[in-house]
C-alpha cells in the first residue's frame, strides 16, 4: 500500500496477535465473581506507565471514584486517551499521575498550557471521534481502521495516522492505528459480581473499551442478580468475560451526573471546573482527593446525605433508563 | 414579528443562524451554546420537525430545557425523547454515511479556506503556545457533514490568514485538497457567522466571501476586524434584526440566566437607526 503522508506522533503501537494471546492467557471464561473494593481495584489493574482509558468523564457518567482513587494512590507516567474529557486529563496531570494524553477534546485553561509549556504533558493530537474509531478497531481486533475525516489537519501530523493509497479503490485514504489500552475504567449503572454490566442511555465508547483493553475495571451504581441479565439479555451492554475487576460505587460519577439516576453537583462542578480555568487544582485535589480514604469517606464528610438526596431528586427523568 | 430595539450581538447571531436552518436538512450541533440554541429557536420559531444529533449519539431529541453548566451531552435533559441514543461512533458512522447535511460548530479561529483551530493559539511545537481544548467532535463534522456552519466572534484575531494548528478542516489549501486527503468529496464550509456579518466561499477559489452584514455595522468595520481581505460578494445583503419573539424564547426557554449571550456588546435602535448600545445587559 502507497503511504502518502504520515503523522509524526508517538502511539501505542496496535498488536492484535499479542492481545489475543492476552485474551487467551488472562481473561477468565467462566463465571467468576470479581468483587474488589476500589483501593484493590486500582492497585491490583492499574500499573505505572499503562495507557488508560475511562468512559465518559468526570462530569457525566464517569468512573469519578476511581479516577480520584488512581490519584490518591499516585500511579505515575500514565497515557490518558483524553475523548470527551472535562477535568479528568486536568486532574491526572495535577495529580501528577498522567505524562501523555492523546487528545480528542480536554477542559482546558492555564494548567493544560503550563504542563505543556513545562514539559509535565506530552500531548498527541487526534479528535473525538477518531479516538472512538481507533479504540473500535481495538475492539474488533484489527490493526487499524480506515475513515473519511482527519486527513489534511496539523492534527493528522501530530498523531499516528498515515493517508494512503486505498488499493481497493485507488483513492486516498486515512488509516488510524488500532488502539488496545493497558486498562479502562467504566462506570455503569447496573453490574452483576461477574462483570456483566448494563448502560442505559447514550455513552461514548463503553461497549469499545471494555472489548478494546487488557485489563477492564466496571464501577457499577448497583450490584444485582446475574438473573436479571437472563431475564433480559439484550440489555447486556458488556459481558462479564471482557471484565477483570467490580466495584460497587453508588454515586460513583460524583460530582457528575448519571443519566436516570442523579443530576450532576452544580456547585461542585463549578468548583472543580473553575480549579483548571485557574490553573490551580492544588486545593480541590486536598478537599476532595488526599484528605479523604475512600469515595465513602468522601461522600460522608464533603458530601453529605442531604445533598446526595437533593441531586437524586434534581434528576426528574426516569424514561429510557429502565430504573 | 416585531423588530427588536435592545438585544444582545451574540442574541443576534443565534437569531441570524436559526433563519437559515432548513426543515428538511439533518444537522449535528457541536456542543452547547450558540449552535445548539440556534436549532433549538429554529425549532420553536421556523423548523418545527428539524431533527439534529449530537456527538453522543443522541438522535433527534426533544430536550428539556434548561441544563446544568456542562451537561449537554450523556445527560438526561438533553437526550430527552430522543428516537434514538447510540454511542460517538453511531454519530460517525451517520456522518461518514452522508446522512448528515449541516454541522453547526463554534470555533476558536478561521482562516481564508475555512480551516478551523480548536488547539492552540500560537507555536504548537515547542510548546508556548496557549493551549485550547482540541477539535472534539469538530474535525468529523467539518470533514463528513455536506455542509458546515461556523460561528465566531468578529474579532482580528478570529480571522488570522492561516489558523495556527489545523484542528478540523475547511478547504485546507484550496480547490481538491480535501479529496487529495481522503475526505468525501461535496463537503466543506458553507457559511461563517458572526455578529457582525455572514460569510459564504467562492465556488471557483474557495476562499472566504463576505455576503452580509450587521444593520449596526459597515462594510470597512467588519474588514478592519479580520486579519486579511476576504473575497466580497457583489451584492452585500443587511441581515434582519433579531425579532421580538425570537429573543423572547432566548431568553426565557434558552439561555435564561444569559451565560451565553450576556458577553459581547449590546445593540440599540436611536432615531430609527440600529446602534453600538450605551446601556448593556438585559433589561
Amino acid at each position: 500500500m502507497e503511504i502518502l503522508a504520515e503523522g509524526q506522533g508517538a502511539y501505542l503501537p496496535p498488536d492484535p496477535d499479542g492481545f489475543r494471546a492476552w485474551v487467551r492467557d488472562n481473561k477468565p471464561r467462566t463465571l467468576v465473581p470479581k468483587m474488589l473494593n476500589e483501593h484493590e481495584a486500582i492497585e491490583k489493574f492499574v500499573s505505572d506507565g499503562d495507557y488508560v482509558a475511562y468512559d465518559c468523564n468526570y462530569f457525566q457518567r464517569g468512573p469519578s471514584s476511581l479516577i480520584r482513587e488512581v490519584i490518591r494512590q499516585k500511579k505515575k507516567d500514565l497515557w490518558v486517551c483524553g475523548k470527551f474529557t472535562y477535568v479528568a486529563l486536568a486532574l491526572l496531570v495535577e495529580g501528577g499521575c498522567a505524562t501523555r494524553a492523546d487528545i480528542g477534546f480536554v477542559g482546558f485553561g492555564p494548567w493544560l498550557s503550563k504542563a505543556v509549556a513545562a514539559g509535565r504533558l506530552r500531548t498527541y493530537e487526534y479528535s473525538n471521534v477518531v479516538m472512538t474509531y481507533r479504540l473500535q478497531a481495538g475492539a474488533q481486533g484489527l490493526p487499524f481502521i480506515g475513515v473519511r475525516s482527519f486527513g489534511g489537519t496539523a492534527g493528522f501530523s501530530q498523531s499516528g495516522a498515515k493517508l494512503v493509497k486505498d488499493p481497493f479503490s485507488g483513492k486516498p485514504v486515512v488509516l488510524l492505528p488500532a488502539l488496545n489500552p493497558d486498562v479502562s475504567i467504566i462506570h455503569v449503572h447496573q453490574a452483576d459480581v461477574y462483570g456483566n454490566a448494563r448502560v442505559f442511555g447514550t455513552g461514548i465508547s463503553h461497549v469499545d473499551c471494555a472489548l478494546a483493553s487488557k485489563r477492564v475495571i466496571v464501577s457499577a451504581e448497583e450490584i444485582i442478580e446475574t438473573d436479571e441479565f437472563r431475564r433480559d439479555p439484550a440489555r447486556t451492554s458488556i459481558p462479564h468475560f471482557t471484565v477483570d475487576a467490580v466495584v460497587h460505587a453508588p454515586f460513583g460519577a460524583y460530582p457528575g451526573t448519571v443519566q436516570g439516576r442523579y443530576a450532576s453537583d452544580v456547585q461542585h462542578v463549578v468548583e472543580c471546573f473553575g480549579g483548571t480555568m485557574r490553573g490551580d487544582l492544588q486545593p480541590y485535589l486536598e478537599k476532595w482527593v488526599y484528605s479523604v480514604d475512600s469515595h465513602d469517606e468522601m461522600l460522608e464528610k464533603r458530601v453529605g446525605w442531604k445533598k446526595l438526596q437533593e441531586l437524586q431528586r434534581r434528576e426528574t427523568i426516569r424514561e429510557g433508563y429502565s430504573i | 414579528m416585531t423588530p427588536a430595539t435592545h438585544f444582545a450581538e451574540r442574541e443576534h447571531l443565534i437569531c441570524a443562524v436559526s433563519r437559515v436552518i432548513e426543515e428538511e436538512k439533518s444537522y449535528w450541533v457541536g456542543g452547547g451554546g450558540e449552535p445548539l440554541y440556534s436549532i433549538l429557536l429554529a425549532q420553536r420559531l421556523y423548523a418545527s420537525g428539524v431533527q439534529y444529533m449530537t456527538e453522543d449519539g443522541v438522535i433527534a431529541p426533544q430536550s428539556m430545557m434548561p441544563w446544568d453548566p456542562l451537561m449537554t451531552m450523556v445527560a438526561s435533559r438533553a437526550g430527552y425523547r430522543a428516537l434514538q441514543w447510540g454511542t460517538m461512533n453511531t454519530a460517525g458512522n451517520f456522518a461518514q454515511l452522508g446522512y448528515v447535511d449541516v454541522g453547526i460548530l463554534n470555533t476558536l479561529q478561521v482562516d481564508r479556506y475555512g480551516n478551523i483551530n480548536s488547539t492552540v493559539l500560537g507555536e504548537y511545537e515547542g510548546g508556548q503556545g496557549r493551549r485550547f481544548g482540541g477539535p472534539g467532535g469538530a474535525d468529523t463534522i467539518a470533514a463528513q457533514c455536506w455542509r458546515t456552519i461556523l460561528m465566531t466572534d468578529q474579532q482580528k484575531r478570529k480571522f488570522p490568514e492561516r489558523v495556527d494548528f489545523i484542528s478540523s478542516p475547511g478547504f485546507l489549501d484550496g480547490p481538491g485538497a480535501r479529496e487529495a486527503n481522503g475526505l468525501p468529496p461535496g463537503t466543506g464550509p458553507w457559511r461563517v457567522f458572526t455578529p457582525w456579518a455572514m460569510f459564504g466561499y467562492e465556488e471557483k477559489s474557495c476562499e472566504l466571501m463576505l455576503m452580509a452584514i450587521s444593520p449596526f455595522v459597515t462594510v470597512d468595520m467588519v474588514l478592519a476586524e479580520m486579519s486579511f481581505e476576504p473575497k466580497i460578494a457583489p451584492t452585500i445583503e443587511t441581515l434582519d434584526p433579531p425579532m421580538e419573539e425570537e429573543l423572547e424564547i432566548i431568553r426565557t426557554q434558552l439561555d435564561t440566566d444569559g451565560q451565553t449571550t450576556g458577553r459581547g456588546q449590546w445593540i440599540e435602535k436611536r432615531d430609527g437607526k440600529y446602534v453600538f448600545a450605551e446601556t448593556q445587559g438585559r433589561e
